[in-house]
């Protein structure tokens, strides 16, 4: 039997779809485009990437437009059904305001965008995306909105049940407990802001990223 | 009936024509201009549209060579690199507009850029910028909205920043120079579209936002000296909104891959009269448009209004009947409007109709054709020497404005967005690496030392020097595109300046082959009679040859640094250094610019490596051309006639050592934020 391809999510403004694609195709694996407009049929993939990028212009707040999709809400059966979804930067603020993944990302602290390396600890070596048995990561961040933020109640479940996932060793943007990307209860939604697709090449300045595809 | 003396003076004051310009119209129309006539007049023959001034010079520059595709004739240059690949690039300047808002202006600059790059067909796949500032204390505000605006808008639209550069001068205190670059790529096959509107019976089909009131006469703006009422001219701005311009970007270019148009123009300055006038003209044929199938924002405006509104993201498109209803799918399913204004006819004359009825019918070759054009009167130069601190030590020379870090500006901007960022702002140049796994350098050039102390030495360098960092990595510098910043051209001391420049650059093209294919002229810099310093930056576009590009930072412990120096001509030596770079293949290679040898080594060193030096050349102070480069110690370097070559130390792991002074990485580095801090202290 045929390996299933992964399905990239597309929405008017996405801007890292392409870079996602070519990182799935870089591991060799099957990877195919998914129109926001369309419905998905969730059988014939093997999880779901949700790419980076300014969905809807960031109007109303980053990510909710595009949660109002009929693709984005098809991920909420895809989850029912326990498949993998990953949401990288902009991905990962649509899967939160999809309450697939719990709190919010707000502005920077520096009200500023930032772009620039940063090291990750990974703190649960959650398995569903990430295939690799290194402790720390070097990736590339690039957003504007990427301060994780939840109330004390969510963060203590958060803790309680493993679902942080990776923490910036040295926080650039003011989340919560130095957060970069949690996971949901069951770990097969994951949701990060630094791009793994932009660390998958020496001459890009690293390979970290690989071990997502 | 004619025009009373005092009626006709106002009515070319209002639309800034001249009484010469106006003889010139009676007779092309062998009548008087009446009705909208008027504002199509002064707007394609602003000197922002019409390049009235500069068109007689920019016909000399060398402008051709086996790779160039086009140049000058469309709304971007493009160069083949072989192997199926081909690059469309232009710089362009959005000085006015970033002045008095600068957050839209700087974000509607980029805009602009990407889609005259777009237009091409071309795939925007990197940018790049070159701002100018004034003083520091009073530039607060416009280096805060200028950054903000550039990186809003190229962040959303997903093209990548990969180079950048920041000049500061006290003639810029009252009028900022923000010049944008973009690159473009073209699919294997790809045609390049062309702005020749042809086919009688095709469609005129606007696409993309809709009309409004923002930029209403932008380009007679753009063409007039600034006084201290310009507040006024806020109206005048255009409002940008990235995510309509992404959404262009991938119907444009979708649309584009299925041939689903025969001819494109962007709608920039002077809106839908530009696109609609150049695109006839330039096919030969006519066309009419019809004001009231325009997408309009705002449904109280006027003709006038919408015939010269600068509302972006919106373009003009001619297509065949027959594959109307496909493209018109196709932009919806990206949500933008396409929607039929008119048709190309045979009669060579452009026909708006406003409610049914004909109110323009005017052959468009008067308007874009025949154009002024002056030969401006022009005097030699003034020539200032700009005075330059005196520097004692490493830890002075850290902490100055010119060797402040940029890093603040080149965070906000998002230089990895398309995966193909090789060298990205911290370098040097920027470096993209092509789908054929070749490099594609960027750099930039134009320094205000060397413009404000000759016009003619600054063009020659604003030229070489980007020539010389490209050919120091590696990279074989193809072909450059320029903005000609200057200040009024009426005044004859000015067009010195601009024909000075122009001849230094233009024997740099000519000597290295480097044709200068594309680029704008921005003119009446000036603002209550401070004229800017002459400003002409450049952007050479390079393909690298090879395997690993060499580093403007330390890597190789153990490896001998040598400075190469100048002894005669600069261009011999250049290709002196293109030789030895094939032949050695240096790790490091590192141009010396500004305040000379002790910055230029300071910024080298990295978290590991520092470097043992001991000098006899004056390390305070900038000469042209001096080059760095570290080699293993097998290798020595001789002096030949056009190089001196002195090996000034070695690379170690740990501190940079230099004279008496011993300092680390993280120091340097420290240092230098310091130094942008201090001048910027209010910017968080």
């Amino acid at each position: 039997m045929s390996v299933k391809p992964i399905g990239v999510l597309q929405f008017p403004g996405s801007n890292c779809d392409h870079d996602v694609f070519k990182a799935i195709q870089r591991v060799h694996k099957k990877v195919r485009m998914l129109w926001h407009r369309d419905h998905l049929q969730i059988e014939d993939y093997a999880g779901f990437v949700v790419p980076g990028g300014f969905s809807y212009g960031d109007y109303l707040r980053s990510g909710a437009l595009a949660a109002m999709s009929p693709a984005a809400k098809d991920l909420m059966e895809a989850n029912k059904k326990n498949y993998p979804i990953l949401g990288i930067c902009n991905g990962f603020q649509v899967l939160c305001e999809l309450k697939l993944l719990p709190g919010a990302l707000l502005k920077n602290e520096s009200l500023r965008f930032i772009d620039q390396w940063v090291h990750l600890k990974i703190t649960n070596a959650n398995k569903t995306w990430v295939k690799t048995e290194k402790t720390h990561l070097q990736l590339p961040i690039a957003h504007g909105q990427g301060r994780y933020y939840c109330s004390e109640e969510t963060l203590k479940s958060l803790q309680d049940s493993r679902q942080i996932w990776l923490q910036y060793e040295e926080n650039p943007n003011g989340s919560v407990m130095n957060i970069a990307g949690i996971t949901n209860k069951d770990g097969n939604v994951c949701g990060l802001m630094p791009h793994p697709e932009r660390a998958t090449a020496d001459w890009m300045g690293g390979t970290d990223g690989l071990c997502f595809f | 009936m004619g025009y009373a003396s005092s009626d006709l003076d106002q009515q070319l004051k209002k639309y800034k024509i001249t009484h010469k310009e106006y003889e010139i119209i009676l007779q092309l129309l062998g009548r008087e201009p009446k009705d909208l006539e008027w504002p199509i007049f002064s707007a394609l023959w602003s000197e922002h549209c019409s390049y009235k001034s500069s068109r007689f010079y920019l016909k000399k520059l060398f402008n051709k060579s086996d790779r160039v595709l086009e140049a000058f004739g469309e709304n971007a240059g493009v160069i083949d690199l072989g192997e199926g690949e081909k690059v469309a690039f232009k710089m362009e300047s959005h000085n006015h507009p970033s002045f008095i808002e600068p957050y839209q202006g700087a974000a509607t600059g980029v805009g602009g850029i990407v889609r005259d790059i777009l237009t091409m067909g071309a795939r925007p796949v990197a940018l790049a910028n070159f701002l100018c500032f004034g003083e520091p204390s009073r530039m607060h505000k416009h280096v805060d909205g200028v950054v903000r605006g550039i990186g809003d808008y190229g962040n959303c639209v997903g093209i990548p920043m990969i180079t950048g550069r920041t000049e500061f001068d006290s003639t810029f205190n009252d009028n900022v120079l923000v010049n944008a670059l973009c690159v473009g790529l073209f699919g294997k096959n790809d045609p390049i579209v062309s702005s020749k509107a042809r086919g009688t019976g095709n469609y005129v089909v606007y696409v993309g936002a809709k009309t409004g009131r923002d930029g209403v006469h932008g380009a007679r703006m753009a063409s007039e000296s600034f006084n201290a009422a310009d507040a006024d001219k806020r109206p005048n701005i255009q409002i940008g909104d990235p995510f309509y311009e992404k959404l262009l970007i991938e119907s444009f270019l979708e649309a584009s891959k299925k041939q689903l148009f025969v001819a494109g123009q962007d709608m920039g300055a002077a809106g839908l009269i530009s696109s609609s006038f150049e695109m006839a003209s330039k096919g030969q044929v006519g066309m009419t448009l019809d004001l009231d199938l325009v997408p309009l924002r705002d449904e109280n405006m006027t003709p006038e209004e919408i015939l010269v509104s600068e509302s972006q993201e919106r373009m003009l498109v001619v297509c065949e009947p027959k594959k109307f209803s496909e493209l018109q799918n196709l932009f919806d399913r990206w949500d933008l409007d396409a929607v039929m204004i008119g048709e190309v006819i045979e009669e060579r004359k452009i026909k708006i109709l406003v409610k049914g009825k004909v109110v323009v019918s005017i052959d468009p070759d008067i308007l874009v054709e025949n154009a002024p054009q002056f030969e401006r009167p022009y005097e030699s130069s003034l020539k200032t020497k700009k005075v330059i601190p005196k520097i004692q030590n490493l830890t002075e020379s850290l902490s100055t404005l010119e060797a402040s870090s940029k890093e603040w500006i080149y965070r906000q901007y998002d230089q990895r967005v398309g995966t193909q960022t090789v060298y990205d702002c911290h370098e040097e140049i920027g470096v993209l690496r092509l789908p054929s796994e070749r490099f594609l350098g960027v750099a930039l050039g134009g320094r205000a030392r060397w413009m404000a102390e000759d016009p003619n030495k600054g063009g020659f360098n604003a030229l070489f020097e980007p020539a010389l960092q490209l050919i120091l990595k590696g990279i074989e510098p193809l072909a450059a595109t320029d903005c000609l910043n200057f200040g009024n051209p009426e005044r004859p001391e000015i067009m010195g300046q601009f024909v000075e420049a122009l001849e230094g650059m233009n024997s740099v093209a000519q000597t290295l082959s480097i044709p200068i294919i594309s680029g704008n002229v921005s003119f009446y810099n000036e603002t209550n009679r401070q004229n800017i310093i002459p400003m002409p930056t450049v952007g050479v576009v390079g393909l690298g040859h090879l395997k690993k590009l060499p580093s403007s930072f330390f890597s190789q412990e153990g490896e001998t640094l040598w400075l190469l120096e100048t002894k005669s001509s600069p261009l011999d030596f250049l290709k002196q250094i293109d030789q030895w770079i094939r032949e050695h293949q240096p790790s490091y290679t590192r141009l010396v610019t500004k305040q000379g040898l002790s910055l230029a080594i300071s910024r080298s060193v990295t978290k590991n490596i520092g470097a043992q030096i001991t000098t006899t050349v004056n390390p305070w102070e900038e000469s042209l051309y001096q080059v760095l480069v570290s080699l293993p110690p097998t290798i020595t370097l001789k002096t030949t006639e056009n190089i001196q070559c002195t090996s000034i130390g070695k690379l170690q792991s740990g501190p940079l050592t230099f004279e008496q002074e011993t300092l680390d990485y993280s120091q340097i580095k420290k240092l230098r934020q310091q130094a942008w801090r201090q001048h910027f202290y209010g910017l968080s």
